[in-house]
Parts: C-alpha cells; sequence; structure tokens
C-alpha cells in the first residue's frame, strides 16, 4: 500500500485547506479514501456521529501536481483510512506561503499520513516542516461501511439561501433552542423555525428556486400533480446544521437541500471541484 | 530593578534586569538596619503576582490613558505603592504587600555554553507556530549542520494518537551559530512562550545558550535598558547523566524533592537523576542546576547565592506564571515609562519616598505566587 501526492500550486494548497477546513469542523473523525482519481471524505451515518453522515469528493487532479497510489489490492485499487482531519487542518493551516506541500502515507511507529511543508526560508535551502498525522488503516472487510449514500425519496428540493445569511439566522436560533425545523415547498419557500415554550421564531425565504430531477423515466411527470404550495419539513438538530454552515468559507457553486418529511434532511453544496453532501436525520 | 520568578518546579526561572535609566526616575535610599553590621543593600522581597497583574492589565488602555507609573515603597511600611496617574486628574493608587524573602537567584554560565545560537525573535515565533498550543514539550536537536526543532516524544508515547511536528532549519538563518557539541536538548514550551511573545513585540533577537541534554538552557534577550532571561531545565537520560563526570562529583544521595518535579534518583548519585518532567533545578536546599564556577560580573551576571529558601516555608511552592507576568507586566513597563517620557516632565519632588535600588545592587521585586500548588 503506498500514496504519494504534491501539491505545489497556492492556490491549489488554499483550496484544498478550505476544504479540509470544512471537514474538520464536521467531523472528529472521518474516512479517508483514495483512488486513483479521487479523494473521498467519508463520515458514515453510526449512532455516535447522532446519524448525521457526509459524502466529500474531489478529483485528485484538480489540487495535487503528483499523486500516486497502489491500493490494497489490484482489483480494489484503493485505500481506506481513519483520521482526524482537525490534524491534517491543523498541519495544513501554517502552509499558506508553503514552496511545495508533499504527503506521503508511512509507516514508522504506526500508520502516518506524512505532510512535509517546505517552507521559504532567509537562507539558501528551505524551511521543512514535517508533522505526522496517525492513521487507522481500515481493512477490506470494513470498506462495504462506506459506500456513497444514495440520494433519498425526497418529498421537496430547493435550493438554500445565501449561506451567510442562513448562517447568521441558524446561529442566533442556537442560543434559543436544541433543534430546528427546515420547511420548503416546490414554490421556492424556505422557513427555518424553532419553538420553545416561551418563543417561537420563524424566518421566511422565498424566491429560491427548486432544482430540477430528472425522475428515472427520464420525465418529471412525479412532480406534476404535486401540491407546490405544501411544506415538507423535518426537526434536526441545530448544532449539525450550524456546524455545517459555519464550515463554509467559501460560496458554493450550487448549494441545495432535500427534505423527506420528517425522516432526513440531505444538503448538496456543489463548488467546482468538490462536492459535499451531508445528512442529518430528523429528531423523532 | 529586577523581577524574577520561578514556577512551582523549579524547572523554569525567568529573570528580567530593568537599567535604572529605563526608568524616568530612580531613586534608592539605603536603609541600615539597626541590629545588622552593614547597610542593607537591597530590599528583596516578594509579591504575589495575582495581585500585580490587575495594576497592570489592558495594555491598549493603559497607553491612551496612564501619563505616569511610579513605584514606590519604604522599608518599614510592609507594601510596595504602584500609582497610576492617569489622564483628567485620576489616580490610581494600589498598595501591594509583600513579604521579605530571601534572593532568589539562578547561577548560569552562559559563555560556558558550547552551543550558542542567535536568532530574531521573528524566526523563533515562525518556529513555533507549527506546535499546537497545547504542545508542552519539545526537543531541540543540533549539529553543525542541522538544527531541528520537534515535539517531544518518549518510549510510551502513544504514537497512533500523538501527531507530532518537527521543523529543520538551515545554520545559515542564524545570526550567530555556534554548536560546540551535537547536542538533543528537552524543555518546556510552555514556560518559554512569554519571552517569545515578548522579544516579539521588541522585535530583539533571542540568543540560547545550551550544552547537552540534563544541563539548563537559557533564552536570553537584552536591549540597551533591559535584559530578560528565561532559564529552562532539560530532560536528561539517565544513561548519560549516569556517564557523565559531574556525577561523581555530587556529594550526597539527594532524595525526592518537592512535591511536583520530583527529582528520582538513579542508583549511583547522579545528582541529575532521572528527570520527570521538571529537572535538575534545585536539589535539596543546593541550587546545583544553576551552580557554575565562574566570576560573574556584577550587576548583570546571575550571581550564586546559597538559598536554602527554597527547602524552608518562605517560600511556598508558587504557580508558575512567568510568562504572564512578562507579557503583562515587564510590556507594559516598557510602553509606559516610554509614553511617559514623552509628556511634560513635572519633578516628582515629595511624591515619592525611597525607592527601588540603585544601579549596582538590586531590589528584588521577586513575583511570586503563594498559592499552594
Amino acid at each position: 500500500m503506498r500514496f504519494r501526492a504534491r501539491i505545489v500550486d497556492l492556490a491549489c494548497l488554499n483550496h484544498f485547506s478550505r476544504i479540509i477546513n470544512t471537514i474538520a469542523k464536521l467531523a472528529k473523525t472521518c474516512i479517508l479514501r483514495l483512488t486513483v482519481c479521487k479523494l473521498y471524505f467519508i463520515l458514515s451515518d453510526k449512532v455516535a456521529n447522532g446519524g448525521a453522515s457526509m459524502w466529500c469528493e474531489l478529483s485528485q487532479g484538480n489540487f495535487f501536481d503528483e499523486f500516486q497510489m497502489e491500493g490494497v489490492a489490484a482489483e480494489r485499487n484503493e485505500i481506506y483510512l481513519e483520521l482526524v482531519p482537525e490534524n491534517l487542518s491543523r498541519a495544513l493551516k501554517t502552509a499558506q506561503n508553503a514552496k511545495a506541500v508533499k504527503i506521503k502515507l508511512t509507516n514508522k511507529h504506526c500508520p502516518c499520513l506524512r505532510v512535509a511543508v517546505e517552507l521559504p526560508s532567509l537562507s539558501s535551502s528551505s524551511r521543512i516542516v514535517t508533522h505526522d498525522i496517525p492513521v487507522g488503516v481500515v481493512p477490506r472487510r470494513m470498506w462495504n461501511d462506506f459506500r456513497e449514500p444514495s440520494v433519498p425519496d425526497f418529498d421537496v428540493s430547493i435550493y438554500l439561501p445565501v449561506l451567510k445569511t442562513m448562517k447568521s439566522v441558524v446561529e442566533r436560533m442556537k442560543n434559543l433552542s436544541n433543534c430546528i425545523v427546515i420547511e420548503a415547498n416546490l414554490s421556492g419557500e424556505m422557513n427555518l423555525k424553532i419553538e420553545t415554550d416561551l418563543v417561537s421564531v420563524t424566518t421566511h425565504f422565498k424566491d429560491l428556486g427548486n432544482p430540477p430531477w430528472a425522475s428515472e423515466d427520464g420525465c418529471q411527470s412525479s412532480l406534476q400533480g404535486r401540491d407546490l404550495e405544501s411544506m415538507a419539513e423535518a426537526c434536526i438538530d441545530i448544532k449539525k446544521l450550524q456546524q455545517l454552515l459555519a464550515g463554509q468559507q467559501v460560496n458554493p457553486t450550487k448549494a441545495l437541500c432535500n427534505i423527506v418529511r420528517k425522516r432526513i434532511v440531505h444538503f448538496i453544496l456543489l463548488h467546482e471541484e468538490v462536492s459535499l453532501q451531508y445528512f442529518i436525520p430528523a429528531i423523532a | 530593578l529586577a523581577l524574577r520568578s520561578v514556577n512551582s518546579s523549579r524547572s523554569a526561572y525567568a529573570c528580567v534586569f530593568f537599567s535604572s535609566m529605563f526608568f524616568q526616575h530612580y531613586c534608592w535610599t539605603t536603609v541600615s538596619q539597626p541590629c545588622s553590621k552593614e547597610k542593607q543593600f537591597s530590599l528583596p522581597c516578594k509579591l504575589i503576582i495575582k495581585s500585580v497583574l490587575p495594576v497592570f492589565r489592558c495594555v491598549n488602555v493603559m497607553e491612551k490613558n496612564v501619563e505616569k507609573c511610579s513605584i514606590s515603597t519604604n522599608a518599614s511600611a510592609h507594601h510596595i505603592t504602584f500609582q497610576l496617574l492617569c489622564r483628567h486628574g485620576v489616580v490610581k493608587t494600589y498598595n501591594l504587600t509583600f513579604q521579605e524573602c530571601d534572593p532568589l537567584q539562578a547561577v548560569f554560565a552562559k559563555h560556558m555554553c558550547p552551543n550558542i545560537l542567535k536568532v530574531h525573535s521573528r524566526l523563533l515565533a515562525d518556529v513555533m507556530i507549527h506546535f499546537p498550543s497545547s504542545q508542552e514539550e519539545i526537543t531541540l536537536s543540533v549539529t553543525p549542520v542541522k538544527v531541528c526543532f520537534k515535539s517531544y516524544t518518549e518510549e510510551d508515547t502513544d504514537f497512533s494518537r500523538t501527531m507530532l511536528t518537527e521543523i529543520q532549519l538551515s545554520p545559515e538563518e542564524f545570526d550567530y551559530f555556534q554548536v560546540g557539541v551535537d547536542s538533543e536538548v528537552t524543555f518546556c514550551l510552555k514556560e518559554l512562550r512569554g519571552l517569545l511573545a515578548f522579544s516579539e513585540a521588541m522585535s530583539v533577537p533571542v540568543s540560547i545558550h545550551f550544552d547537552r541534554c540534563g544541563k539548563p538552557i537559557a533564552f536570553s534577550t537584552e536591549d540597551l535598558l533591559l535584559e530578560a532571561s528565561f532559564i529552562l531545565a532539560t530532560l536528561c537520560e539517565a544513561e548519560e547523566a549516569a556517564a557523565s563526570p559531574e556525577a561523581a562529583r555530587c556529594p550526597r544521595p539527594c532524595g525526592r524533592y518537592g512535591a511536583e518535579g520530583a527529582l528520582r534518583c538513579s542508583g549511583t548519585c547522579n545528582h541529575r537523576g532521572q528527570a520527570q518532567r521538571s529537572s535538575p533545578a534545585t536539589t535539596g536546599g543546593r541550587r546545583e542546576l544553576f551552580v557554575r564556577a565562574a566570576a560573574f560580573s556584577r550587576p548583570r551576571g546571575l550571581r550564586l547565592k546559597s538559598s536554602k529558601s527554597f527547602t524552608n516555608n518562605k517560600c511556598p511552592n508558587f504557580v508558575s506564571q512567568n510568562s504572564y507576568l512578562y507579557k503583562y507586566c515587564v510590556f507594559q513597563f516598557h510602553s509606559l515609562f516610554f509614553g511617559a517620557v514623552s509628556y511634560k516632565k513635572e519633578a516628582f519632588g515629595g511624591t515619592l519616598q525611597s525607592l527601588a535600588t540603585a544601579s549596582d545592587t538590586e531590589e528584588e521585586l521577586g513575583a511570586l505566587h503563594g498559592s499552594p500548588v
């Protein structure tokens, strides 16, 4: 099992760091899956995570100028590593003006991702900062736990409002209640509601637009006949929503959510080079 | 004026000397004690750091509001008076009781150290930033061609849970680089952060003097008016210490010392023993760590004084507050006084009584925190 990769472009490095920062805000521990073409950050929906799950996918070619890997076996040329994304975030944090960053899988005392940052220095030779991040190698028999989640059969799909606005609304609501109700309809309207014994607050968004989803038989007939005004709602843990929004440092190209009434809310945030899906189950 | 402090496990010692010229006005009147044969040249006293800090709490606010700061005492009153003369005629007076104490001094012959590095504080800050703020100990490893700072690890470190960081620098990055002996010393980074912040604020180079592991490492900065040093104990490997010639010199077996930083001695009494966290700072009354046979120039030299105070109740355990002291106290003195110089100079006149010691002796405002650890 081998892995080595290198980033030399500062813009790519910053972008990659931002993605890692976002992941670090969502999960304390997650799985990094490496294939020849892509990297995936996966959080499976175990109870320990509060049932939330995450799937983040990026094409390595958009970030690394060198990327070599050799998986566990020839027919499954993949590597699954369990790591603490905060460590990776920290290692990259001080690499803002690095000449190059190399990442390598090593096994000195234990399996580690070695991040070597080459920094400019006043002298002729560069300064090299090495961070050894311990990782756990996930055995093949457990790989099935980390399959890509399918898009749920949602009741409503809607584009999210400007994330910055949504974030500040949710942050204030967080002080008042532990759970928040997201409801939306197919007319581009969304409400965020909290309700406690003392107070209830609702923020209304409209004209958000609903993304067109092609259904399996190629037509959208299943949507017709649905009441465009009726709201589909789900009550979710407000902290998870806040973490998701707080981790977004750049505005995504597309941001939408799919709501399955009283079951789950599925967020999809798309940037040019990375896609992030986050599932927050509804609180019973 | 000297400010000194030691941490509770005696593994870090800090001192800052202010030349009398640092102050706008500096006056000392010796007081002769009726019962002692000679005049008392200094007034060593200790204050609780937690009491002093609130006086100098917010640098920014102080820079705008405070016009002058005066520190005064007289020997008969057992307090030191800090007076902040602020704008609009506001005067804040703080009377802090002090306790007399035996002088707290460390002796460390910097010029006897085989390894000396001098580097701008900016570089040190850039190096330390790569370590998490929770990183306790780091190891500095030098050879004539390489300098490396890395997270400290020991045999029973759980590598599967710890992230390790290592920074390699070339000797060319240092303003002065002398490595007489290859060495690897481990010291407590947390204790040092105060000096790092201070020297970065002053933007001065930092000198690092050290030897092999087990011997202390000194970080110091100086400019025309003040000199700050942090002397930290370093961890030592038992085997190395046992082999060192000094081991034979230790005259008697030393047992446990203090509640924290217990020094355990290995079989052949090697007074450095197997230091756990802190080290060989002081052993039962003797300041072995800091003893070097050398002459020191006054007043800057750190002199040897046999100090029994650490074994008696006068100097209780302290909580390490050096970093706060220097971050808040010293730095604010610095800016305060320079600010004051630019205001109209009014004579202090009779408002001050006898003040701090003259420049060739020291008043020890050894600031020590007296709460039990």
